[in-house]
């Protein structure tokens, strides 16, 4: 067994451990927990440098290839007579979303070290989730990838309804019937794929080697782009996002915001653009469009919010909206940001809802104007939400700026297939979501962490513990080493993006001058 | 040797009825594992059928699918006894005790013979025959607590049971009246696309509706799945189902099948119209069987489905979920009936806090009812898949969406019931439930047949070998 399906399967083994555990021994399991997770990060580690290596000697094939290249494949046929293999195998865009939720999930389990209720099925559902969402950055093949991606999504049901806090029962059955009936939309779009091809197969990389009818293509995008883009927050499919963080206990929050939102955006790029050149090619400005209004929407709504959840929410939309953004303006540059931006949205999100979490354990409000002053009792995760914040706002020096400046220009550059005055009108517009960010982040911040302590029970308050400043820190490590050192990230992704750009080129004959 | 499984029912029912008559009250615990004996008796015998054979003159056939069919049908009534043993038991508790259990063994164990010879036959009469062997004795079956639902289960279940019979014997006769024989093999070459087959295909379909629980002819179900005693629920919202599906495919397949093509879009319709009304109805259902009704319904459209491409695939998804199904709907029984035999309760509301009392029957429920919406891993996902992707390979695009926002409809329903047993807390003073071994060995298997059957790809493959090889004996 190779490393790809070792990093599947060591999530689920972890669970397994958990389970395993009496069920009084809760702090036996958190460190379970940690250790399988932490073993988790160790490996993807490992990964990551053999992954250099290999990939780094091939980069100049992928200037010209029309399909990615996959490193350490493994494929075992599975339903023979349909077709279905266990195929996985990474390439850039995969080993980033891998490091990125190997992180996520390392922190995660750190900043939940208070769960006391139920602690055994609380970790044991936290890391079949993550398994599942291991499994659909790794699979290659539909069904593989389809079936790890449902195995992803229903735990959220049971980690909001059973530990969330407000309307718990009904933020979890939205968010999961939404998320459903997206799943329902990409296997329709998934078995039109697999039919048009001839019903032989289901690996993606042969699929991508058939030429689908451009009308097929017309209709099935759109399906396999808003099946995916439930789960990614575009608008006006987003609604079950603010209720389901905001009810969601941290670690699962982080979990969402973080990694499972990015399962959207990947798929519609994987799936969708990579499939489907010529349906992008006919949608691509109409969803330009539809995140334009994604990324506005979320940024004004995060202005009104008082509750510091629904906050983050609100700017998450409104950051997923950069993601899809990113991919529907189908150039290189764009599809980097939007890569980038799944990268460092799941960072700074997962940072905001740790910070929320260790905040509201505390202050046991979520209220933005019941609190005040807290700098001066808690001066830790007063600077780690100062560093969230500038990275959200997309301040130089954090991954945020990268990832953002990447999808603007993409979105500027336009492509061949659509109006360049128009995307230029909507990046503009998009543009503009930057000074909202800044207003809603700077004032929020201002008004929990400065000024004078407005509840003399906030003095008894303390700073952050060792778990605490451990899942702070790698995060805020991780945005800083992004945002300085960009080129590490760049690399890793851009070789595999470039086959999605030949492809899209490969169909269309039309070039522009100007372009990228 | 052909019919030797059927022969081997018989005589177990026979040796019961005997038995029951010379055993004391006490002694009568017997009864439950010989029945058991002598349906992995008929098992065994059932591994060693050659899958290919006739006798007496044609009118009994097997061939490969009817090889599956008789294997879901044995392996239903197996399970069905091992879950029964706690209500038949001399020391059951009183109210929900079955009395006479060695007439209740016999009828059901005459009632799978039905199922069995229905597998098998290959003509009109001998079909007809073998449909009221296994239709009749559930009326018995629904109405064996002689309280007033069990009652109204009975009667309505066997007037509307009438009434299905009487438009099968309809459409049969119009079929014998146009072809001039019995011979369902002859039919096809002597039948004409014209109304007349529509029509005798209509009244079979409609007859066969009854069974399969189509809308609109599913009117009897909540009322029976409500009014029967749990276990035989149970055993008729499985073995029912595939003894109705059998009589479809006999009719559909053999008969009709150069005019399938043509009705594809009735079909398309009936399947539309059976799983978004059984969805949709089951989401305000208060009471568990109820709810299983409906969701039985609503798993009959999906089974429908298979039937959109005519060819081997079709036949192999519907055989394959057929077996899913199966399991894992006993799966969500064994449950049920426990729940019912020791709290009498038979309320979504009453299984709150389950994960906490008994975290294991919990946890196989929750499985039972994610692999009936179609969740991976479990198997019902890879039923379902299959299915819907027969309606994709007809171009029945829009069907395949309908039929995934359908499970998802149905997967609100069942979060209902996950929600109960892990969000709400336990009732004051809830005690545990305590599973009898052979309650707790039939869940075990079931369980884990509802997992290993989507995981492990070897029954699937083989029952597609099977359905390749039937379509090719069919011949064109």
């Amino acid at each position: 067994m190779g490393l790809a399906s070792w990093l599947i399967l060591l999530p689920f083994l972890t669970a397994l451990g958990v389970l395993a555990v009496p069920s009084r021994r809760s702090d036996l399991i958190r460190w379970v927990a940690l250790v399988g997770t932490g073993a988790h990060l160790v490996l993807t580690a490992f990964t990551t440098l053999q992954f250099w290596q290999l990939a780094s000697a091939d980069i100049s094939m992928a200037k010209t290839a029309t399909l990615t290249k996959l490193y350490f494949v493994e494929r075992v046929p599975w339903f023979k007579s349909l077709g279905v293999d266990y195929l996985v195998g990474i390439d850039g865009i995969t080993m980033s979303m891998v490091i990125l939720t190997s992180i996520i999930i390392f922190t995660g389990v750190l900043a939940s070290w208070n769960v006391v209720n139920r602690t055994k099925e609380f970790f044991a559902l936290l890391l079949v989730l993550v398994t599942g969402v291991f499994g659909v950055f790794l699979s290659f093949d539909l069904f593989l990838f389809f079936m790890f991606y449902e195995v992803a999504v229903l735990p959220m049901y049971l980690l909001i309804g059973v530990w969330g806090t407000g309307p718990k029962e009904y933020s979890a059955m939205k968010l999961t019937l939404m998320l459903m009936v997206g799943s329902a939309f990409i296997l329709v779009g998934m078995l039109a794929l697999y039919h048009y091809a001839g019903g032989t197969t289901f690996d993606l990389t042969q699929l991508a080697q058939h030429h689908y009818p451009v009308e097929m293509q017309r209709w099935v995008f759109p399906l396999i782009f808003i099946g995916f883009g439930v789960l990614g927050a575009l608008y006006p499919f987003h609604t079950w996002s603010p209720d389901g963080h905001a009810s969601a206990p941290t670690a699962v929050s982080m979990l969402h915001a973080g990694v499972l939102m990015k399962l959207g955006g990947y798929g519609a790029l994987r799936i969708g653009v990579y499939l489907l050149p010529e349906g992008a090619q006919y949608w691509g400005v109409f969803f330009m469009a539809l995140t334009t209004i994604n990324i506005l929407y979320g940024a004004f709504g995060a202005i009104k919010q008082t509750d510091l959840k629904y906050f983050t929410a609100y700017s998450s939309v409104s950051h997923c909206g950069f993601v899809l953004f990113g991919v529907a303006s189908l150039n290189l540059m764009g599809l980097k940001g939007a890569v980038l931006q799944m990268f460092s949205h799941g960072v700074m999100t997962g940072l905001f809802f740790a910070l929320i979490g260790m905040v509201y354990g505390r202050t046991h409000t979520r209220i933005i104007p019941d609190m005040g002053g807290l700098a001066k009792v808690m001066p830790w995760l007063a600077v780690c939400f100062y560093i969230a914040g500038m990275a959200s706002l997309g301040l130089p020096g954090f991954a945020g700026f990268i990832a953002e400046s990447h999808v603007f220009l993409g979105g500027f550059f336009g492509n061949e297939w659509s109006d360049p005055m128009l995307t230029r009108t909507l990046t503009v517009l998009a543009t503009l979501s930057i000074v909202v960010t800044a207003v809603y982040v700077l004032r929020g911040l201002a008004k929990v962490f400065q000024g004078p302590i407005t509840n003399p029970h906030f003095l008894e308050l303390t700073d952050a513990k060792l778990t605490e400043r451990l899942a702070t820190g790698i995060l805020v490590l991780t945005l800083a080493i992004v945002g300085l050192v960009p080129g590490l990230l760049i690399d890793l992704i851009e070789s595999s993006l470039l086959p999605f750009v030949n492809r899209l080129h490969a169909t269309g004959a039309l070039a522009v001058a100007g372009h990228p | 040797m052909l019919m030797l499984p059927e022969l081997i029912i018989v005589a177990t029912g026979f040796i019961l009825l005997v038995l029951d008559l010379f055993l004391t009250e006490k002694q009568r615990d017997l009864l439950v594992p010989l029945a058991l004996a002598g349906i992995a008796a008929a098992l065994g015998a059932l591994w060693l059928t050659p899958d290919h054979g006739v006798l007496l003159g044609g009118r009994f056939a097997m061939d490969p699918l009817a090889w599956w069919f008789k294997l879901t049908f044995l392996i239903a009534a197996f399970v069905t006894v091992m879950l029964t043993s706690g209500l038949l038991e001399s020391a059951a508790p009183e109210p929900r005790k079955l009395h006479s259990p060695g007439e209740f063994l016999t009828i059901l164990l005459f009632n799978l013979t039905g199922m069995l010879l229905l597998a098998s036959t290959r003509d009109l009469i001998t079909l007809y025959v073998a449909l009221e062997l296994a239709t009749i004795p559930l009326f018995l079956l629904a109405a064996w607590r002689r309280d007033a639902l069990g009652g109204e289960a009975g009667l309505k279940y066997m007037v509307i049971g009438a009434l299905a019979s009487a438009l099968m014997l309809y459409g049969f006769g119009v079929l014998y009246g146009v072809t001039g024989t019995m011979r369902l093999d002859a039919m096809p070459a002597l039948l004409h696309a014209d109304r007349t087959t529509l029509y005798a295909a209509a009244l079979i379909v409609a007859g066969v509706g009854f069974k399969l629980t189509l809308v609109p002819f599913h009117m009897w179900a909540p009322e029976v799945y409500q009014g029967a005693p749990p276990p035989v629920t149970a055993w008729l919202s499985v073995a029912s189902k595939a003894a109705g599906l059998s009589v479809l495919m006999l009719v559909l397949f053999r008969v009709f099948r150069p005019f399938l093509h043509d009705v594809s879009f009735a079909i398309a319709v009936l399947a539309t119209v059976t799983m978004t009304i059984g969805n949709l109805v089951a989401i305000v259902q208060r009471n568990i069987l109820r709810f299983m009704a409906f969701s039985a319904i609503s798993q009959a459209g999906y089974l429908l489905l298979g039937f959109l491409a005519g060819g081997s695939v079709g036949a192999a998804a519907m055989v394959f979920y057929l077996l899913v199904y199966a399991v894992t709907n006993l799966s969500v029984f064994a449950v049920i009936i426990l729940h019912n035999q020791q709290t009498g309760s038979t309320e979504l509301t009453d299984y709150r806090g389950l994960s906490q009392l008994n975290p294991l029957l919990a946890l196989a429920l929750m499985f039972g009812l994610f692999g009936l919406g179609g969740i991976p891993p479990l198997a019902g996902f890879v039923g379902k898949f299959l299915l819907f992707s027969v309606a994709a390979q007809a171009g029945y695009h829009w069907l395949v969406g309908v039929a995934a926002v359908n499970s998802t409809v149905s997967l609100y329903y069942y979060l209902r019931l996950v929600r109960q047993m892990y969000i709400e807390a336990p009732a004051e003073g809830a005690v545990p439930l305590k599973p009898g071994w052979m309650l707790s060995a039939g869940l075990a298997v079931t369980t884990a047949a509802s997992m290993l059957l989507g995981v492990v790809p070897t029954v699937y493959e083989s029952v597609r070998a099977s359905a390749a090889a039937w379509l090719q004996s069919l011949g064109q």
